[in-house]
């Protein structure tokens, strides 16, 4: 059989089934297929069905809640299956009228079939996919064209999506996917939010710091040329020339996680895994004498333990209490000094202005 | 500080040398050919020229059209000792050339942390995740469906003038103002874009993220992101230029360029700020006490004179002429400029032109009728909150020297009798 009779074969199977079921129980599958594009842009059925925003839905019918091997359910819904709740019409028919009030904290954002018909129907559309579906129980799961199969696993579409959306009044774009959201989503906060799972050595740092990070930063942080000083500093924060390293200046240690992860090594970004992060920042910690164990380990549990020393020097802007700016008053117009105002200092003394044969390397205060 | 000795001709560029009249006698010059040219005519004048006999280009010579080749001067430049390289550094926006408040889209400043990112739009998406009721996914021609809005703002590093804390350095307006410019932007509304997603109620900040090699991101409270945060495609009509942020780039009106996130990809919604590297390491405050501002986002009242100044000397002797400068805030629209020719002594309000908008550059203007003697120019602006521009030294007391970022501090340009002029700092 050629591919495309074989195709058509297959398409004419699951009519046949979806006529079949549809007649064994109150749903129709074959309008439920047409239901099932609202559901379509987060879930995938049939052969070859994976896990997108929502978990693939073969044999749903029957199973217990939150168990589909390799998805991430939401805390309620890992719940909810521990409570011992299985998907049958029932528990079906009530979760997709309004998601959220049968599982709280569903990670599913629709916002529920309002039909009966409709509810019935993709029931019954599903069902064929279940072999432990009463109706359909002594039938083996069919399939659907593989050409839907192909079209349901690309970027959904903006019209199925759109109705998916509790959302917006303009319905324009669609919904992101799970694993989108993965790819792109990799920034990390103080509080830990974000750290991948992971863990990484000082020595391992060390090895991998020598190989990337030291043709810039020095083998100990401490920068060649203009790139950036990494460590030491200690203290000098008031003095004349402030060295402002991790060590000496960053506030939160997370920040050189999420930097290193996300732009470095430059001209190389996000080619280091997460445990060879978790190493970069643990070498980090040793070259600025925070972590003093050459053996230390850093991984995402003990993270949070770490405190960089100067995270209490910061705080919020104020700079409309300054005097200047605090008084508000109407600024001197006439004779406003008393002598006559003197030159104190001339930028053509330090004469490091370009294209006046300036000297190149003369200049104070780079901004990086 | 100490007063320095005069160690003779000023040091002046070739090209500021040649626009002084050759500085000593610039004027007398002038004179006699003026009354050479009463005599016999102007050659330009009584002579045929080529181009007045010639055919010139035609029609399609140059499909996008580009400055007159005797404007080649008219560029941003570099100060290589700023930054270790190229790829992470930044530009200058040559002011001193500019008038009226549109800055031409080939001359806006460059900041770049990982070199400029060439993205096709039908390859660029911009991604809205995190605290919202549904993450969504933006195509170019997605976004270009929602209602759009135009508004002209500055964009000004914090950085601008971070390079004078510790007294003049640069001698010309580019260099020590240099970082900022002003266009009109065509984009959406954040908040609209915020609210098609749906912003739970704890969605207390927005981080964007761009798609470059340094992958940006900073956080920006809520309350900024549903004001007037705007998404935006077109740079004073056309599309963005690739150096600032092509396809897609936010505008923060107002507030520090490095938070304007150029090619933008993704939004995130969040319930606490991320603290990532351009918010603490960088574009922090550090104080005299050791202390370091955080999340020092507006930028304050500040002016400065782009004509005359070091790359602009006065070339045409005494007489009547146009002292010209800009003036922004980022608190909304300029009220009010003075300029002192006598080094903060007396001021006089200067007459503000064109259009007044908010967070935008303001030009204002000074009609003197210069005596020939030396000035020490000043500008200091006003803005509608009643803010006024403080001077350096009132800065250094509050802050100390090493703070790199927010110098707003009063520029005071010295205008010597020959139509020089040098970046000094007054007692």
């Amino acid at each position: 059989m050629s591919k495309l009779v074989k195709s058509l074969a297959l398409s004419a199977a699951v009519f046949t089934t979806g006529l079949m079921v549809g007649a064994a129980q109150a749903g129709d599958a074959d309008a439920g297929e047409k239901v099932f594009k609202k559901c379509k842009a987060c879930h995938a059925v049939g052969d070859g069905a994976t896990n997108k925003a929502g978990p693939q839905l073969n044999d749903v019918i029957g199973r217990t809640a939150g168990t589909v091997d390799g998805f991430k359910y939401s805390k309620g819904m890992i719940e909810a299956g521990e409570g011992g709740m299985v998907w049958d019409e029932a528990t079906m028919t009530a979760f997709l009228i309004k998601p959220k009030d049968v599982v709280k904290g569903t990670k599913m954002a629709f916002a529920g079939l309002k039909k009966d018909e409709d509810l019935e129907n993709v029931i019954a559309y599903l069902a064929t996919f279940s072999s432990s579906a009463p109706a359909d129980s002594s039938q083996a799961p069919a399939e659907p064209a593989p050409a839907q199969t192909a079209e349901a696993a690309a970027t959904p579409d903006a019209a199925s999506s759109s109705s998916l959306r509790e959302s917006g009044i303009f319905k324009l774009g669609r919904v992101a996917t799970q694993d989108e959201i993965a790819a792109w989503d990799i920034d990390v906060r103080p509080d830990g939010q974000g750290l991948p799972e992971g863990s990484g050595s000082v020595a391992d740092g060390e090895v991998l710091f020598a190989d990337n990070c030291a043709v810039c930063h020095g083998d100990f942080g401490e920068g060649v040329g203009r790139w950036p000083v990494l460590a030491g500093g200690h203290d000098s924060l008031k003095d004349d020339r402030p060295e402002k390293t991790i060590g000496s200046y960053w506030p939160y240690l997370s920040t050189v996680y999420d930097y290193v992860r996300r732009a470095m090594p430059f001209g190389n970004a996000r080619s280091m895994s997460d445990d060879d992060v978790y190493a970069l920042t643990a070498y980090l910690l040793y070259l600025n004498d925070v972590v003093t164990d050459e053996e230390f380990v850093l991984s995402k549990e003990n993270f949070l333990e770490v405190r960089l020393p100067n995270e209490e020097n910061f705080f919020m802007d104020d700079r409309s209490e300054e005097p200047h700016y605090a008084s508000k008053s109407e600024p001197c117009m006439t004779n406003c000094k008393a002598d006559e105002v003197k030159i104190t200092m001339r930028a053509r003394v330090l004469d490091v202005t370009p294209e006046d044969g300036g000297d190149d390397d003369a200049g104070v205060g780079a901004v990086d | 500080m100490t007063e320095t000795k005069d160690k003779g001709s000023p040091s002046l560029s070739r090209r500021s040398l040649l626009k002084a009249g050759l500085a000593t006698g610039g004027a007398a010059v002038a004179g006699v050919a003026a009354s050479g040219a009463r005599a016999e005519g102007d050659p330009l004048i009584t002579e045929i020229q080529d181009w007045n006999r010639y055919l010139g280009d035609g029609v399609d010579a140059a499909p996008y059209g580009l400055p007159s080749e005797f404007e080649a001067d008219v560029v941003r430049r570099n100060v290589p000792w700023l930054t270790a390289d190229a790829v992470s550094s930044i530009n200058f926006t040559p002011l001193h050339e500019l008038d009226g408040i549109i800055t031409p889209n080939g001359l806006c400043f460059e900041r770049h942390h990982g070199g400029v990112a060439q993205i096709r739009p039908q390859d660029h998406r911009l991604m809205i995740n995190g605290l919202v009721d549904t993450p969504l996914v933006f195509t170019m021609e997605d976004l270009k469906r929602f209602p759009r809005e135009n508004h002209v703002y500055f964009l000004e590093c914090a950085a601008n003038g971070g390079m004078e804390w510790r007294g003049s350095q640069l001698n010309g307006c580019q260099f020590t103002h240099g970082m900022v410019h002003n266009v009109m932007y065509t984009g959406v509304k954040l908040k609209t874009l915020l609210e098609e997603a749906g912003v739970k109620t704890n969605g207390k900040w927005v981080m964007p993220e761009g798609a470059d090699a340094s992958a940006m991101t900073r956080s920006i409270p809520m309350e900024k992101a549903l004001d007037d945060c705007l998404v935006a495609w077109k740079m004073n009509g056309e599309a963005l230029r690739p150096e600032q942020g092509y396809p897609l780039r936010l505008a923060v009106p107002g507030w520090e360029g490095n938070m304007w996130v150029k090619w933008l990809r993704r939004l995130e919604v969040g319930d606490e700020p991320w603290h990532h590297r351009e918010e603490t390491s960088k574009y922090t405050d550090l104080l005299a006490n050791g202390k370091a501002r955080r999340f020092t986002w507006v930028m304050d009242p500040k002016s400065v004179i782009t004509s005359p100044s070091p790359q602009m000397p006065i070339s045409h002797g005494e007489g009547p002429m146009v002292i010209s400068g800009l003036a922004w805030s980022g608190n909304g629209r300029i009220t009010r400029v003075d300029v002192s020719l006598d080094g903060g002594r007396n001021w006089k309000t200067a007459r503000l032109d064109g259009p007044s908008l908010s967070k935008s550059l303001h030009r204002f203007y000074l009609d003197i009728d210069w005596d020939g003697s030396e000035m020490l120019l000043q500008s200091r602006a006003m803005d509608e909150h009643g803010f006024y521009q403080p001077t350096k030294n009132e800065l250094r007391a509050a802050r100390g020297e090493n703070s790199i970022y927010h110098n707003n501090g009063i520029q005071t340009w010295y205008v010597q009798k020959n139509g020089a002029v040098e970046n000094v700092e007054v007692g």
